[in-house]
């Protein structure tokens, strides 16, 4: 490994101390982002859960091989996940010797943190938001794709933007599925920042019959019920809540609605395309009679998907788009820290 | 015959008593609300999707005495289900909404249009203000290129029902493309002591202006061009106001004699700016028939907001008997005096993550059929 890449992987090697002094410490920032968030303050302390603090080697030697060196990133965070700021730093880091980062306006508290606690000073906090006065050869923005767009847009010629955009969580169960079985981790996949992530679930794919499918929603508006008392869905803005009440309806319409204080299970109509859920563990059930089915089912939306559970990793292999994460139910939120969280060409 | 299709002829028929009546200018014959009862029990009945959704928000529909009672279906369930009272079999004409990245299009079935031309001929008679019959030039593809598009059809019908002989086949939209040398030459065919009836989408009428620049394409005093729906992409973005003074000055013609028709699939009856034949109406303010209303309600709660407050869109159509007489939409509007106006589309949520929203993925064009 050269003297570069050994730098790197010291300093994110620091980068994870630094988090696991951040976690020791989250009491300090809970109620801020359980503020800034909207999450209940025991979906802010689930959510630390998933704050990255370690790394095996050869995650971090493939994080490292993955990116195109450059000299200068700065790092765009606007909207994500709040623990997300981690591995946009690690990213930048395995990139380039310099990096600066503006934290997201509204949710500045872990990057902040992380920044602060960081040895070395490897990491610079620039708040400036006109690009085109930053030096940086290469921008990391996440957020919406017209945040990147614009980003794009506005700085300067030669300079690189690596766009990571919003997306979108899938299950896909096969038809050798117990639902009680498999319900409890896919819980805990929705519940995770309230959906608001693009690795968070809102599609439930079940291969099977009707009556298998319904027994799906049946067991995940019960895990789901069961979730809300242990960690209380946080507050949902007033458009969130219009949303929510227009998707219940169209899917009561359509199909059937299992609702809980703080939840929606839908089941759309037999073979039907689904009407994707809002966020805020709403979570549509879709029923396919094959595989195949599933991949025709999921095409329209294939683009947006990042992330897919499953209980059975090979078939569901066969079926997903190439880019995106796959992981056994309950772990959707927990990627290795070998790469970005969103695989997509950028 | 089958008890629910002669319960459906009868509504029919109630339906087009209302519009034939406001032709007469005659009271209507039966109230609103008595007539959205029983629309909402019929439908209840035979379109098992409307007896789910009455059930889900607690709502018995035998007891709706009022129109406002009656749950109002998504436009989004038009996308993912059948709103239609009766089987596939018996749908005469199913109009399509224009697709999404989600795939599916929304569908309106009718079992024939009878209802539907009736009361938009009816409506369009009474804001346009024109005799019985003028020439009539379309910007838009003809019914034959178009044919599951509600568009089209009315366009199609108040070409035949208002135009003269002489332009039954004025559509200036063919294939696709705009034909601005036969339309020049056909605005210059006109006769300047009658008035003609222009129809066209505004995306049609953007690229028209780009076309032809400072041009003018002067139409008989008394002439009236109806506008209609948004951009979608498909030409550069005019603000309202903007487009009406460069339509005035394009066709020669007062800005009260443009107006705005507010129609959707999932609709038969339509809305009207009335500035042509009401001097006291306001352009952007939309008349309603007394069939049909437009309602502005709280998209959370979907109770109707007080007077001059923005929500969207709730809106009751006597004339949708065999679908859903109550639908709501994501269009935001607000009651004025006149009627509402028309003020685009909810934002949706703003993101607190990374997760995409629902309108993001609406608004991707990249996949788009």
């Amino acid at each position: 490994m050269s003297d570069s890449r050994e730098r790197r992987l010291s300093s994110i090697r620091r980068l994870l101390a630094a988090a696991d002094r951040v976690y020791e410490s989250r009491h300090r920032f809970s109620a801020s982002i359980a503020q800034s968030t909207a999450l209940s303050t025991e979906g802010v302390e689930l959510g630390f859960g998933y704050l990255e603090r370690s790394a095996s080697d050869a995650e971090l030697t493939a994080l490292i091989a993955g990116v195109s060196e450059a000299a200068h990133v700065h790092v765009i965070l606007s909207a994500n996940v709040f623990v997300a700021p981690l591995r946009a730093l690690a990213l930048a880091i395995a990139t380039a010797p310099k990096v600066t980062v503006r934290p997201s306006a509204r949710d500045p508290w872990l990057t902040r943190a992380l920044v602060s606690e960081l040895e070395g000073r490897c990491v610079e906090i620039v708040d400036e938001r006109r690009v085109a006065s930053l030096d940086a050869d290469t921008f990391h923005v996440y957020g919406r794709d017209s945040t990147i767009a614009a980003v794009r847009s506005e700085a300067r010629p030669g300079t690189k933007v690596r766009g990571h955009g919003a997306g979108l969580g899938v299950v896909l169960l096969t038809r050798a599925v117990e639902a009680d079985a498999v319900a409890a981790s896919i819980a805990i996949d929705v519940a995770a920042f309230d959906q608001r992530g693009c690795l968070s679930p809102r599609l439930v794919v079940v291969e099977g019959t009707f009556a298998q499918a319904t027994r799906v929603a049946e067991s995940i508006h019960r895990e789901l019920g069961a979730m809300a008392r242990r960690i209380p869905r946080g507050r949902l803005d007033a458009e969130e809540r219009a949303e929510s009440r227009r998707w219940t309806d169209t899917i009561s319409f359509a199909g059937r609605t299992w609702a809980g204080p703080e939840h929606v299970v839908g089941l759309g109509p037999e073979g039907e395309p689904p009407a994707l859920p809002p966020v805020g563990r709403h979570v549509q059930i879709a029923q396919v009679s094959s595989l195949e089915h599933a991949r025709t089912l999921l095409a329209p939306t294939a683009r947006f998907v990042v992330a897919v559970g499953s209980n059975d990793l090979d078939r569901a292999r066969s079926v997903v788009p190439t880019h995106a994460r796959l992981s056994p139910l309950g772990s959707m939120q927990r990627p290795p820290l070998d790469g970005p969280v969103d695989q997509r060409p950028g | 015959m089958n008890p629910a299709l002669a319960r459906s002829d009868a509504l029919h028929e109630r339906a087009r008593a209302m519009a034939l009546a406001f032709e007469r200018r005659l009271p209507p014959p039966a109230s609103f609300d008595s007539l959205a009862s029983d629309l909402a029990r019929f439908q209840a009945e035979h379109v098992p999707g409307y007896a789910r959704l009455c059930a889900a928000r607690g709502v018995e529909a035998g007891s709706i005495q009022r129109a406002a009672d009656a749950p109002a279906v998504p436009t989004d369930a038009f996308r993912i289900a059948r709103v239609f009272a009766f089987d596939e079999r018996f749908a005469g004409v199913t109009f399509r909404t224009s697709g999404t990245t989600l795939g599916a299009r929304g569908a309106h079935s009718m079992r024939d249009t009878r209802t539907y031309d009736t009361v938009a001929l009816a409506f369009a008679r009474a804001m346009l203000g024109l005799g019985p019959r003028v020439p009539v030039i379309v910007l838009g593809p003809p019914e034959e290129e178009a044919p599951d598009s509600s568009l089209a059809h009315m366009c199609a019908l108040l070409s035949r029902e208002l135009g003269v002989v002489e332009t039954r086949d004025a559509y200036f939209v063919r294939a696709g493309a705009l034909r601005v040398a036969s339309l020049r030459d056909c605005v210059r065919g006109l006769r300047q002591d009658a008035p003609a009836l222009v129809l066209a989408t505004s995306f049609a009428l953007v690229h028209l202006l780009d076309e032809i620049g400072g041009e003018s394409l002067a139409l008989p005093t008394g002439s009236r061009l109806m506008q209609t729906g948004g951009f979608k992409g498909r030409s550069r973005e005019v603000s309202a106001p903007e487009l009406r003074r460069l339509l005035s000055r394009a066709f020669s013609l007062p800005e009260r004699a443009i107006v705005s028709e507010y129609g959707m699939t999932e609709l038969s009856s339509q809305f009207w700016e009335a500035s042509s034949v009401d001097e006291h109406a306001s352009p952007g303010v939309y008349a309603e028939p007394p069939w049909a209303r437009v309602v502005p309600v709280d998209p959370e709660t979907l109770a109707a907001v007080p007077f001059g407050t923005v929500g969207i869109a709730r809106i009751e159509d006597l004339a949708n008997v065999d679908s859903a007489f109550a639908i709501v939409t994501q269009d935001m509007v607000r009651r004025v005096a006149g009627g509402f106006e028309l003020l685009g589309r909810t934002p949706g949520a703003p993101p607190r993550g990374c997760s995409i929203a629902l309108d993001e993925i609406l608004s991707d064009t990249e996949n788009v059929p």
